[in-house]
């Protein structure tokens, strides 16, 4: 009862003063909705980029080559050692190992009937299919024969075939011209790359030994295991790899894997640090709002000696006065935190619809934002508050 | 029944000591109007202050109804001014943005009565000091004779048994004053005790009992009729 009676006298006092309630509120407001804006960020971005890191596979690990010279051998350029089917068969029969897909890239002028357009080329093999998942959406995949063979038979997909086929047109049979050569359209197929990655114009497979007989470029340019298990994928990855440099006979490079789990862990260590660096920034703002709540509760009671001279010789306590300005600047400090949640949320709803990033409020943090800045008020308000109790009350009455 | 003493009070400390009283030996019953008179910087509103528990004295004993109030804790001194006494200020201090009823139950806040009893006796007391159709009003809105009606007013609500006023008309004109005068003239009939603190001779006429202070001493003490 005490309390309630004390916090209607608060609210009616705070009221009794919007302008400066509001402005004083001010760098609490802001302090709060800063906190939690860039940690919704920090969040959303943290999942996006996870969510990127592994759009195309989880269980996929790539392997690369890395020159070690021997001391004093070392040269200006090197020979990366060339990978083939063969050696996609061997790694294929590691343990652990589900699929292995090598691939290479180029780009070409496509041209067909009187459209034309630059498509990114991925060469592939047969096992790039079924190990990738894709989705056959007219015609056939590439069979081995079509690697082996040198067959010059594309896919494309379904954005291509937007672009150089109308919708009742069949594409599959047509020969198309890719930089002056003539291709065979075989299928169509769903692009696995996500659509804000992808290139509006298209892209197509091409069988990777093709691609490395028109371009000049190696046969694979790409090497990547899928493991069996996503959570063995770096012990599989390593397996490989080692596989592969004993296979080749290696003197001055090896075969290696790139880490995952380290570069997730460093990327989440950068996010973690900058939401702490952002995070200690508003948190100086609280803190100057909450010097700001001080100041003018110091204002407060001066302007207010003689109410509070009158309320102690009514009867008032110095307990009660003490208790009257804790519980004002808390409750200024608290419709302060309140405020700033909401501009929070106003803002990680923008943010989610009209950025990549899906901000995202963490329930905990708006209670955390409350009770904090209500803490700041009691904090704050303690000197305030205090030096209000202490007046005395024949001082108080007769102050001008 | 409040039994002084020798009361002594000494403002600061050391080389800058100021003795405002020098050994008060007061006794006021119950029912009495006081007028207390002397020039200023006599000590007048020190004694007041000390009767109404809003100071306490250097030396000297203190007896409320036959209880000495020794070095009595803050908290035990709001008590005692909650529950017994009433202030009457010549500036009436009102709280401005809080209108006639809310002012007058404000005391009740403090003596911990439940919000409908103290709109209740406020509104009772209002009616008593000729406000009944004032109720609503912020003190903007009042008169400065109004005003002191709802200090009176205020004053009561928690039914104490002492009236202290402390130059109650000092800021009203010369009938106001008299109506003001009345009022606490019918309050004491009723058994308040009022003891009204002034220096002015025609104010001090309606009490029955004149002290009159000079240089911290009680130099005059006379009853009227």
């Amino acid at each position: 009862m005490n309390l309630l009676e004390s916090l209607k006298i608060a609210l009616s006092s705070i009221w009794n003063h919007k302008v400066r309630s509001v402005l004083t509120m001010l760098g609490i407001i802001i302090g709060v909705a800063a906190v939690i804006i860039i940690v919704a960020i920090g969040q959303g971005a943290r999942k996006q980029l996870t969510d990127q890191m592994f759009a195309t596979d989880k269980n996929a690990i790539d392997i690369y080559y890395e020159y070690m010279p021997k001391e004093g051998e070392e040269g200006m350029y090197w020979q990366e050692p060339q990978l083939t089917t063969e050696d996609i068969q061997t790694l294929a029969e590691v343990p652990g190992v589900k699929a292995v897909v090598g691939i290479n890239h180029a780009g070409g002028q496509v041209v067909y009937s009187d459209t034309q357009g630059d498509l990114q080329i991925t060469g592939v093999g047969s096992e790039y299919f079924t190990a990738k998942k894709i989705k056959i959406v007219e015609g056939r995949p590439f069979y081995a024969a079509d690697t082996d063979g040198l067959n010059r038979a594309i896919l494309i997909d379904t954005a291509a075939r937007k672009k150089f086929f109308k919708e009742t047109e069949n594409p599959i049979g047509s020969i198309v011209d890719i930089n002056g050569n003539p291709f065979k359209v075989v299928g169509v197929y769903q692009s696995p790359v996500p659509e804000q990655y992808r290139s509006s114009e298209g892209e197509l497979l091409m069988p990777r030994t093709v691609v490395s007989m028109m371009f000049g470029n190696m046969e694979i340019e790409q090497l990547s295991v899928i493991a069996s298990d996503s959570e063995k994928i770096s012990e599989t990855g390593r397996l490989a790899a080692d596989t592969l440099t004993m296979k080749k006979k290696l003197e001055d490079g090896r075969y290696t894997t790139q880490n995952f789990e380290e570069y997730e862990a460093e990327l989440n260590k950068t996010i973690t640090l900058l939401t702490l660096l952002i995070g200690s920034i508003a948190g100086i703002s609280l803190l100057v709002g909450g010097i700001g709540v001080m100041n003018i509760m110091l204002v407060s009671v001066t302007e207010r000696t003689r109410e509070i001279g009158l309320r102690k010789a009514i009867g008032a306590t110095r307990a009660r006065i003490l208790l009257q300005f804790l519980i004002e600047s808390a409750t200024l400090t608290s419709l302060g935190g309140m405020i700033g949640i909401g501009l929070a949320s106003v803002a990680t709803i923008l943010v989610t619809k009209f950025s990549p990033i899906g901000a995202a409020m963490n329930p905990l943090i708006v209670l955390i934002g409350v009770s904090f800045s209500a803490l700041i008020g009691i904090i704050f308000g303690i000197l305030p508050a205090n030096k209000a109790s202490k007046l005395s009350p024949i001082d108080a009455l007769r102050y001008e | 029944m409040i039994k002084l003493t020798n009361i002594t009070k000494i403002y600061g400390k050391g080389d800058l000591e100021v003795p405002v009283l020098h050994g008060i030996d007061l006794t006021v019953e119950d029912g009495e109007f006081i007028a207390i008179m002397g020039p200023s910087g006599s000590g007048k509103s020190t004694l007041m202050n000390i009767i109404g528990f809003l100071d306490y004295p250097t030396a000297g004993t203190f007896e409320l109804n036959g209880e000495p109030i020794g070095s009595a804790k803050e908290r035990v001194l709001a008590r005692l001014r909650n529950e017994h006494i009433g202030f009457v200020f010549q500036q009436f201090f009102m709280f401005p943005r809080d209108n006639a009823i809310k002012n007058v139950a404000s005391p009740l806040i403090y003596a911990g009565v439940s919000k409908r009893e103290r709109t209740e006796r406020a509104k009772q007391l209002l009616d008593k000091v000729g406000l009944g159709d004032r109720m609503k009003h912020l003190p903007s809105e009042l008169s400065g004779g109004q005003k002191q009606r709802v200090a009176i007013a205020r004053a009561l609500v928690n039914n104490p048994s002492i009236l202290l006023a402390d130059e109650p008309t000092g800021a009203l004109d010369s009938k106001t004053s008299e109506q003001i005068m009345e009022l606490f003239t019918q309050l004491n009939a009723e058994g308040k005790t009022v003891i009204l603190v002034t220096h002015e001779e025609e104010i001090a006429a309606y009490a029955n009992r004149i002290i009159t202070i000079k240089d911290g001493l009680i130099i005059d003490d006379r009853r009227e009729r």
